[in-house]
């Protein structure tokens, strides 16, 4: 693994060989390493939107129009088919084919064909109800589709049962071994006659069902909650940025964690919050007083080791001694005994701890180092605003805010880098799954990358940290040109490296399988406002990713940034965006053929390419 | 909240042809608390419980009949579904299957016909389960045994002790009452006896 070289240090001497200070190399080289990555990352497509308290009606009800259109059904009975095959419209149309409309509804509940007044006299005699064996008029017995009858005091019963045991998405007819779902209308009408409140409750399962019972969206997880939800089209295993501005990892619902799978960020989560490690480390390093029990750390000198009790005993098998000692012996006291196996365990979780030590200083770093550059926004902000009133003919200084969104993107990539390697590289998950030659191969493989970005990363951080407003224009074209440069070359390098980890390291995987959100060159896409009409395509890109949020992404700390629009890098390059997205690279293609309307900078390529 | 005028109606249907279903309920205790049923089947003919009867303690809740009643076995039995430790019932209408339409009578139906037709592949009591599986005629005899043992034993005990009671001096008729009020208890039918 990497030694503790100071990478700032050595920066403009070492690393040349991803350091290109012609750029014209630079841009030649990003653009065929666009071309391909492009192919890439089409599998990991994915487009996240947000779902409101308002917009959570509209949500479901579209999907509900869909099956109702198609199945020529009433909308309680959409939604009890919805319900139950999770509001997978799509599936629900795959079942139609293979199972039957008949089969299809029966299974979910549905009750279509009427049965009703099949089994009710027709007579206005008082009829028997089959739950209290009371004579009721026929005034106030009701009868569900199913052709099941009972009186009302009775359904309302049962229904506020039902819905106090939390199956308000799922009351089932009275009737023994009748599947049929309830008239959610015969529900509300009833219960909220005697109970409004358990009716209002009822309508809100109802419509939260679309959040809980759905695998595409799932609740927002900020404390204190900010109401919303966060719907996924595409690949689940993404990570998002909810409209309240909290990103995090989709899948598993904690905060944004890519390269590691959410396994992995679960045991390192865990691992840094137990005490394991520090029972470790008193393990290791001292041993319990024979009289007062504490763990006693030696400090120096002879193994007679006093505790501040009072208690004087032997650092080498921790039994209680008198306090008479030479340089190399204690009086009337010998231990040189060896006992291999306690031996073995000291050794072992010597060397556990180390290992463990090692990654999580270097996670800790860069964690560290992101939130001190975080803090570099405001001045920057303050060196940009005097630079621009500077006589210079350099007016655009937009360069500095996109290198410095990619120093975020590229310093938590590397910070979450260290714990993946640590479970990569260890025998906790994929012990059995390699043989040690391999893994010492891919590790090397894998530390070649880390290391490179790592120096790259630092060299970027150096040149933003500089005092560009007091600078000769000279001097400032110099710095944006690096700054350009090694935002291109860091980007490039997560990008390989995040290939590396699928193709190299994941890929080859029998056993265990193991998710990783996508690297996303331009940061986490805050998710859009949900568009409400989906009926075309257009409608939908443009809506899926509004303009104004550019401005809002930007002021977010955690390197979410979104890309400025590309007219800035055209001036710099006549070219394209220096924040070298391959999808925007794409992108401004398309552009300059099609010569097209402005496409905005935040849609993915599949979406521009389509139209 | 329970539904008394359900409950007593239930008891009344139900015991009216007690005779011809071989299942029965009582108060408990011979008590007056509606919540608190006992409930009697005869073992189903042709099983290894044929014979026997089965003492059911029976609880409503409070949200009868729209929540399902609490059923457990009195007397010992050896069988897949019902632990031979407390008695407690594996059965799907007792718990999520149950419909407010259900009575107890058609529960404790539904018991009887578990007793014939056991499913070991949902065991409430997996030693008998494994043995239902894989040696069947170990588990007829065990369950016969049982049945012979427990289910039997209050009936032929009783001609015993009334006629114990009766060589005492007591007529008949009082020991069989007397024994019946006490549940079939010798010493406490002997106390009350005695006490007049």
């Amino acid at each position: 693994m990497a030694d503790d070289d100071d990478f700032q240090s050595s920066s403009d001497l070492e690393g040349a060989d991803c350091y290109f200070s012609d750029q014209d190399d630079v841009l030649e080289e990003t653009v065929l390493q666009v071309l391909e990555d492009g192919r890439e990352e089409d599998c990991h497509w994915s487009v996240s939107s947000v779902i409101t308290k308002e917009s959570l009606l509209a949500a479901q009800k579209e999907d509900l129009r869909k099956v109702m259109d198609l199945l020529a059904l009433r909308e309680q009975h959409a939604r009890t088919l919805l319900i139950h095959y999770r509001w997978d419209v799509e599936r629900i149309f795959e079942l139609l084919e293979q199972k039957g409309k008949e089969r299809l509804f029966s299974e979910a509940g549905v009750t279509t064909i009427q049965h009703k007044g099949l089994d009710l006299p027709d007579s206005s005699d008082p009829v028997e109800c089959n739950v209290c064996f009371e004579n009721v008029s026929r005034s106030t017995v009701t009868e569900m589709d199913c052709g099941h009858y009972y009186c009302n005091d009775c359904w309302t019963e049962h229904f506020i049962v039902k819905i106090n045991e939390g199956q308000s998405r799922r009351i089932r007819c009275i009737a023994p071994k009748c599947n049929a779902v309830c008239d959610e209308a015969v529900v509300r009408n009833l219960v909220s006659a005697r109970h409004p409140d358990i009716a209002d409750r009822f309508d809100r399962f109802l419509l939260e069902s679309y959040i809980e019972d759905n695998n595409k969206v799932k609740w927002c997880p900020s404390a204190p909650h900010c109401g919303n939800a966060i719907r996924v089209e595409g690949d689940i295993y993404c990570e998002v940025e909810c409209a309240c501005g909290l990103q995090f990892c989709f899948s598993c619902l904690s905060q944004a964690h890519s390269p590691c799978s959410c396994l992995m960020w679960e045991l390192w989560t865990k691992k840094c919050h137990d005490e394991s490690e520090t029972v470790n480390w008193i393990t290791v390093n001292t041993k319990p007083c024979p009289k007062c029990h504490k763990p006693v750390e030696k400090n120096g000198g002879c193994n007679l080791v006093a505790c501040i009790c009072g208690q004087a005993f032997c650092w080498l098998c921790g039994g209680a001694t008198g306090r008479d000692h030479t340089w190399s012996s204690i009086s009337g006291h010998s231990c040189g005994r060896f006992k291999e196996d306690q031996e073995k365990r000291t050794e072992r979780a010597r060397r556990d701890l180390y290992r463990y030590m090692h990654y999580h200083n270097r996670y800790k770093a860069h964690t560290d180092s992101l939130k001190q550059e975080s803090n570099l926004k405001e001045t920057i902000q303050g060196k940009i605003s005097i630079s621009e009133n500077k006589e210079s003919k350099i007016k655009d200084y937009a360069w500095v805010t996109n290198g410095l969104n990619r120093l975020f993107r590229s310093r938590r990539v590397l910070s979450y880098s260290y714990p993946f390697a640590f479970y990569m590289f260890g025998d906790e998950l994929f012990k059995d799954e390699m043989t040690t030659e391999e893994r010492e191969l891919k590790q090397n493989l894998f530390e070649d990358q880390q290391q490179q970005l790592e120096s790259n990363v630092e060299k970027l951080s150096m040149f933003l940290e500089k005092d560009f407003q007091d600078f000769s224009d000279d001097e400032v074209m110099d710095t944006m040109s690096h700054v350009i440069n090694l935002s291109n070359v860091v980007d490039r390098l997560c990008k390989q490296m995040y290939q590396c980890i699928e193709n190299d390291l994941l890929y080859p995987l029998q056993r265990a399988t193991h998710n990783i959100a996508p690297y996303k060159s331009k940061g986490l896409e805050r998710a859009s406002e949900l568009s409400l009409c989906w009926d075309s395509d257009q409608s939908m890109s443009v809506k899926t990713y509004p303009e104004d949020s550019y401005a809002q992404q930007n002021l977010t700390a955690n390197g979410s940034g979104a890309t400025l629009p590309g007219r800035h890098s055209v001036i710099l390059h006549g070219s394209s965006s220096d924040e070298s997205g391959c999808s925007s690279r794409k992108r401004a293609r398309t552009d300059g053929l099609g010569g097209a309307a402005r496409f905005d900078l935040n849609m993915p390529a599949e979406v521009v390419d389509k139209n | 909240m329970l539904d008394v005028s359900r409950v007593q109606k239930e008891l009344m249907e139900c015991n009216r042809d007690k005779a011809i279903s071989g299942v029965s309920i009582v108060l408990h205790d011979g008590g007056s608390d509606l919540s608190h049923l006992s409930g009697t089947i005869t073992g189903p003919v042709g099983t290894p419980y044929e014979g026997g009867t089965f003492q059911i303690d029976i609880s409503l809740p409070s949200g009868y009949p729209f929540e399902p009643p609490k059923m457990q076995f009195i007397t010992k039995v050896w069988h897949p579904n019902i632990s031979s430790q407390n008695g407690a019932i594996c059965l799907d209408i007792l718990k999520d299957q149950w419909s407010p339409a259900l009575t107890l009578k058609t529960a404790l139906l539904s018991l009887q016909a578990l007793l014939s037709a056991p499913e070991p592949d949902d065991p409430q009591d997996a030693v008998v389960a494994q043995q239902y599986l894989r040696e069947y005629p170990t588990f007829v005899a065990t369950a016969r045994y049982w049945t012979e043992v427990f289910a039997k034993r209050t009936s032929v005990g009783i001609e015993e002790k009334v006629q114990k009671l009766v060589e005492m001096g007591f007529s008949e008729d009082l020991v069989k009452n007397t024994l019946e009020s006490v549940n079939g208890d010798e010493n406490m039918a002997l106390e009350k006896l005695c006490s007049g």
